[in-house]
């Protein structure tokens, strides 16, 4: 069987192919890019076969050219992920300058606007305030597990406000 | 192409690259093969030269080998730190937030245009009106924004059709910049129809600049735009002549200070390339802008009737630039917007910011769209989306958003990433990438993605033609050509409309 095949229907096409061809987040992007002229399906058509079938959403498309934009999309999606994994970090550092000299550091009225009652004012969820003696007392093996874990959330959200 | 498209078939596995060299990218332009850098430098080779790259082959005493070390091509002797340097300093938009802020006064109009890109509505639909309050938020909005200079931009809809609004938000953004101290520009973009001499009075007192739509001769531009009761031409031109001749009364410099007109090319407009740009002469314009027709508002309903091939795009354009140069070699100073943008990054070493064509794009970062009822879009495509019925690009209102809200936006993230050419499919081995850029939104319109599949981009083919077209001229080398292609990369600044209030 070839590694590419179609099948037009009444106003829909069905694409299937081999599952290796593409990676599966390039199959979903491609996809989702019709959405908006088509009922999209995406299923499994056979041993490692990938099946997607368009339905056009208005009466009297072409659907053979949204097949050949399908699979032409499906390739530029596979090539944006292999050069986008290639090149994260330019990305990344364009991309944090790009935002940060917009969006520049907050003012007045966001802080303000921050949630500082009389509830919060002294909440210390870093445990700052703390003695050393506070934060690090040894805890029972359950309360040890938990604390590891909070501490990884930690550093969670410390890396997606650096970001 | 009887050079490149068999010469790697032919070398084979005896293809290699000469050590030393920087990454670069490679295209035939005229015969011969035109290679670019990261940082935008750029070299013409013979295809001899060219060949014995593919080889490996490079004499360090060989001419070539000193025209890839002027031209930064070879990794020895290139100053890593100035190569850094000239990159943050052309990027230097990126320190900032948008500049242009487009306010959309009312969606009502008394054109109707074959091509509108506005959306417009009808003139007794006042409830397209922007409110004084509303104004007021856009101004607002627009001064948090980091940018140490701001334009307000008035479109429609014909914004003279709420000129109070229009009025209550130039004296409020004048009152509120005294606290901000940046520069303040305004501009307006109408068809000039509802001037009248009190407009035009309070319009250059403050210093508002003031662009209108001009498609070529009468007979082209009453047939694409249609004025009721009226001519749609006549009026446009007796009211730039009228605005120049107030400018030359208060002193300014007529080369300098003139109404701006913009072009739509249509399907139509391709058949008159001369006549067109001979009108704009005519007018006193010294910048002509050769823009092809926006899949955006109407446009995108009467495609049948005002789309075309790019190829014959192309056409146009080098037959109404070639006109253009002609003009300029017998002393008339006139210059091709799209050109420009170009040539001062390929041959000024510089980015102009101009929107549309950067990278990243834009979109949100560079520019905000405010509609009529208070709605806040990445873009002014965005917001045509908006009224054709794709809320895809709304990032916020003037009620609820703060200034910080939308920039962090996730949709102006996603345009950020999505328009950083360099990491896209074929702008990564795209000889013009460092001089080009793609609006997101316009891929979205026309391909559903804000990625955009540039082989099949129509904005893309545009692009790739005007460089090839510009850099075939600079591989001819004619002194007086180049001369006058880097006359349009110097843009005189035109002060006399900057309010620079210093914050008090």
């Amino acid at each position: 069987m070839s590694d590419m095949s179609f099948h037009l229907g009444e106003g829909s096409v069905r694409i299937e192919f081999d599952e290796g061809l593409y990676p599966k987040d390039a199959i979903y992007g491609a996809a989702y890019v019709f959405i908006d002229r088509c009922w999209v399906h995406l299923d499994r058509a056979g041993d490692r076969r990938i099946q997607v079938t368009l339905k056009a959403k208005k009466p009297g498309a072409d659907t053979q050219i949204y097949a050949g934009e399908f699979q032409n999309e499906l390739l530029g999606q596979a090539w944006r992920l292999r050069i986008v994994e290639e090149n994260k970090k330019l990305v990344e550092s364009i991309t944090a300058r790009a935002l940060g000299g917009a969006a520049g550091p907050p003012g007045l009225d966001e802080l303000l606007a921050m949630d500082i009652g009389e509830e919060t004012a002294f909440e210390d969820p870093l445990g700052i305030a703390m003695s050393w003696e506070e934060k690090y007392k040894k805890k029972g093996k359950g309360e040890g597990a938990k604390a590891e874990a909070e501490d990884a959330s930690e550093g969670a959200s410390g890396g997606e406000k650096a970001s | 192409m009887t050079g490149l498209s068999t010469l790697f078939t032919e070398l084979g596995s005896a293809a290699k690259a000469p050590t030393g060299l920087v990454p670069f990218r490679f295209r035939e332009v005229g015969g011969d093969i035109l290679l670019t850098n990261f940082l935008g430098d750029w070299l013409f080779v013979t295809q001899d030269e060219f060949r014995a790259l593919t080889r490996g082959e490079l004499d360090s005493a060989s001419p070539l080998h000193d025209k890839l070390a002027s031209r930064n091509f070879l990794r020895e002797g290139l100053d890593q730190a100035k190569a850094a340097e000239r990159i943050a300093y052309k990027k230097r938009f990126l320190n900032w937030g948008p500049n242009l802020h487009i306010a959309v006064v009312t969606l009502r109009c008394n054109e109707t245009c074959v091509y509108c890109h506005a959306s417009r509505a009808n003139m007794d639909a006042v409830h397209t009106d922007m409110t004084p309050e509303i104004g007021e938020k856009v101004v607002d909005l627009m001064l948090q924004s980091t940018s140490p200079s701001v334009t307000l931009e008035f479109q429609g809809g014909e914004p003279l059709a709420n000129f109070p609004v229009m009025k209550h938000v130039i004296e409020y953004a004048l009152a509120r910049n005294r606290a901000y101290g940046k520069g303040l520009e305004f501009t307006m973009v109408s068809n000039l129809a509802m001037m009248d001499e009190e407009k035009l009075a309070f319009l250059v007192d403050r210093k508002v600049q003031i662009c209108t739509s001009i498609d070529g001769p009468e007979h082209l531009h009453t047939k694409q735009r249609i004025l009721a009761g009226g001519n749609a031409h006549r009026e446009a031109v007796k009211w730039i002549e009228r605005i120049n001749k107030a400018y030359i009364d208060i002193g300014l410099d007529p080369t300098l200070y003139h109404v701006e007109a913009l072009l739509t090319t249509t399907r139509e407009a391709l058949k008159y390339p001369k006549e067109i740009v001979d009108t704009y002469v005519g007018l006193g314009c010294r910048a002509i802008f050769l823009r092809p027709v926006d899949p955006f508002g109407f446009a995108g309903r009467t495609a049948q009737i005002v789309e075309y091939d790019r190829a014959a795009y192309n056409d146009f354009y080098r037959t109404a630039v070639e006109h253009i140069l002609d003009l300029n070699r017998r002393g008339e100073q006139v210059l091709e917007r799209y050109g420009s943008i170009f040539l001062t990054k390929i041959l000024g070493d510089d980015d102009p910011n101009f929107l549309d064509i950067r990278s990243p794009s834009g979109s949100g970062i560079g520019a905000l769209a405010y509609n009529y009822d208070g709605k806040i879009f990445s873009s002014d495509e965005g917001r045509m989306m908006y009224e054709t019925g794709d809320p895809a690009f709304q990032i916020g209102d003037v009620f609820t958003s703060t200034y910080r809200s939308l920039m962090k936006h996730e949709t102006v993230r996603a345009l950020v990433m999505a328009s950083i050419r360099d990491v896209q499919p074929d702008c990564v081995n795209c000889t013009y990438t460092p001089y080009c850029g793609v609006q997101p939104e316009h891929s979205y319109r026309t391909q559903g993605t804000i990625f955009g599949r540039m082989r099949e981009s129509t904005l893309c083919a545009v692009h790739k033609g005007i460089q090839d077209f510009l850099f075939d001229k600079l591989r001819e080398n004619d002194p007086k050509t180049v001369e006058i292609l880097q006359r349009w990369t110097t843009v005189r600044a035109r002060t006399h409309f900057i309010h620079a209030s210093s914050a008090s």
